[in-house]
């Protein structure tokens, strides 16, 4: 009888996995659905006989879990026991749902390079809010766990950072913030902004900026944006610019990474 | 230079705030003095580092303790105030991580004396204005030097991120006389202080996106148009904002915002030092609204006899 109910009817058969709750966690193939199933004569079709299969991690290095915490950022690691109270706090979560956490943190822990790979498109996406790391109850500083995150992207995915268009943007907008901070000892606001501007192609946007109240176009009229050039560098920068530069070729761990 | 009076206290005043800032920066100062301190810049000041140099290792703490030795050096302050809780955020981070963590602060010594810079001891802390006016002088002397309560203005005070947050660097709710992390209220004080309306809106701690504020825009516009546009839906004539990085996401790209969101987001913004500078008789060109791109002049005039 099921069978020749399935032959009749046109009802719609939900896409495979559809309703496993964060089904952004889990890979396709690990996903097991039949569309149509009888089972003892029991129609069991679509989402009824779904299952994941059990999951074995076994390609995971635990020297990752060292390097990680010899940094200054991630060097709370070891803390994390898994409650998930950063991605439930998160403010980038509810807007990018594969943006989590809890489970980027997870995979540093076990160093499963081959399953963070998978997120490198939004593992940059932290906005630095801070309330994962206010809330977390054992102070492992999630907020700064991402950016150790980024420090295991660069190490090991240079190649995905150049292929993705954001990621190259969000790398090169950092580089100039590093130029200026380090070389400049003081950050020219409007400078980046236009720079940034021109490294994303958005030229056109900022030379039809005619509008009266276009924020650039007010900036230059009112000389706030060339006041920096009054503000200079601090006296003697150039010896703080070589101990930092020399600091950071000898320190030996991730943060090494990304010198320009 | 000579160390403070009494009544001068140490003041890292930040890239933004002496550049596209200004407003910030220069209300500040005048609510400051008014109220009986006068704050002194540190000479030679560096970049704090901003936030986009944490993964720099010892790095990230030498930028912003270069700046608490000079204070102590030139000034002969512990303390160092400053405005922008961008920065706010990076000295206490590096504060509390040179305090908690002997060789990162030794690395950071070691750097120092490359530079030929003094060494840092760890003592004395970063205040937020905020903070620092609240608990030196308070809402009452607010009150005393208010000669045109803000009457009838409905403010909602945007605290953002990093001045409540995370406690383990700001201290919030853990050290008597801070504020609450989670419902921070010194801004409410000061600004009911000044006779200005309150208004209730519900994110008042929520993030304005302002890190990446550059290069990704769409998560920034999608962010702040939430808080722009609840704080409008609950009456609000104004949000007042204590850091230039809110300023830049709420404020300057505010009219990319309404492109893409609508005029439920068009909503003038403008600094907690200004509303004050306004209150204790300052006038509206000293208080400089007209550097905020939300032009929250037209507000000010339209809305009673404050200008």
């Amino acid at each position: 009888m099921a069978e020749e109910h399935n032959k009749n009817s046109e009802r719609p058969v939900a896409e495979k996995g559809e309703h496993i709750i964060a089904r952004h966690l889990v890979d396709d193939d690990a996903i097991k659905e039949e569309k149509n199933l009888v089972i003892d004569g029991v129609d069991v079709s679509g989402r009824w006989n779904t299952f994941i299969v059990t999951r074995v991690d076994s390609e995971f290095d635990r020297s990752f879990f060292d390097e990680i915490q010899k940094t200054v950022v991630g060097s709370r690691i070891n803390r994390c026991w898994q409650c998930g109270m950063c991605t439930a706090s998160c403010t980038v979560t509810p807007l990018y749902r594969r943006f989590n956490p809890r489970a980027f943190i997870y995979m540093m822990q076990l160093g499963n390079l081959k399953q963070l790979k998978k997120y490198i498109d939004v593992a940059w996406r932290c906005v630095g809010c801070y309330k994962c790391s206010q809330r977390c109850p054992k102070q492992v500083n999630p907020a700064e766990m991402m950016e150790a995150l980024a420090l295991l992207i660069k190490r090991y995915f240079p190649e995905e950072i150049k292929s993705k268009h954001q990621l190259k943007i969000d790398e090169e907008v950092k580089a100039i913030y590093e130029g200026m901070i380090l070389g400049h000892g003081r950050l020219d606001l409007a400078n980046l902004h236009t720079s940034a501007m021109r490294k994303m192609g958005k030229t056109t946007e900022l030379l039809s900026d005619k509008d009266e109240r276009g924020a650039i176009f007010k900036m230059m009229k009112d000389g706030r944006a060339l006041s920096v050039l009054r503000l200079g560098k601090p006296h003697k920068w150039h010896k703080s610019k070589d101990a930092i530069d020399n600091y950071l070729k000898h320190t030996g761990t991730l943060e090494q990474e990304g010198m320009i | 230079m000579g160390n403070l009076k009494e009544n001068q206290a140490a003041y890292y005043p930040g890239c933004a705030l002496l550049t596209i800032d200004r407003a910030y920066n220069n209300s500040s100062k005048l609510v400051s003095k008014k109220m009986g301190i006068e704050l002194v810049d540190i000479p030679d000041y560096n970049c704090c580092g901003i936030g986009e140099m944490k993964s720099k290792g010892a790095v990230s703490l030498y930028l912003p303790l270069r700046n608490m030795v000079i204070a102590k050096s030139e000034l002969g302050s512990k303390d160092l105030v400053m405005a922008c809780s961008v920065c706010y955020h990076e000295f206490t981070r590096s504060i509390e991580r040179a305090k908690e963590d002997k060789k990162l602060l030794d690395e950071v010594n070691y750097i120092l004396k490359e530079a030929d810079e003094e060494e840092y001891v760890p003592e004395g802390d970063a205040r937020h204005i905020l903070e620092f006016l609240y608990n030196e002088k308070g809402p009452d002397e607010a009150k005393k030097n208010t000669v045109k309560p803000l009457k009838g203005l409905k403010v909602a005070p945007y605290y953002g991120c990093l001045y409540s947050r995370p406690s383990m660097y700001t201290f919030t709710d853990k050290k008597p006389g801070m504020d609450n992390s989670e419902r921070p209220r010194f801004m409410h004080e000061f600004l009911e202080s000044i006779g200005a309306d309150v208004v209730q809106y519900g994110n008042e701690v929520q993030c304005c996106g302002g890190r990446n504020v550059v290069q990704d825009e769409e998560t920034s516009f999608a962010l702040c148009s939430q808080t722009l546009s609840k704080a409008k839906k609950a009456g609000a004539d104004v949000l007042v904002v204590i850091c230039p990085k809110c300023a830049g996401a709420l404020d300057v790209n505010q009219p990319k915002i309404v492109e893409k969101f609508g005029k439920d987001s068009e909503l003038p913004v403008v600094y907690l030092t200004q509303l004050m500078a306004l209150a204790f008789g300052f006038s509206e060109k000293e208080a400089q609204f007209s550097d905020m791109i939300s032009n929250p002049l037209e507000l000010l005039k339209q809305k009673g006899n404050f200008i």
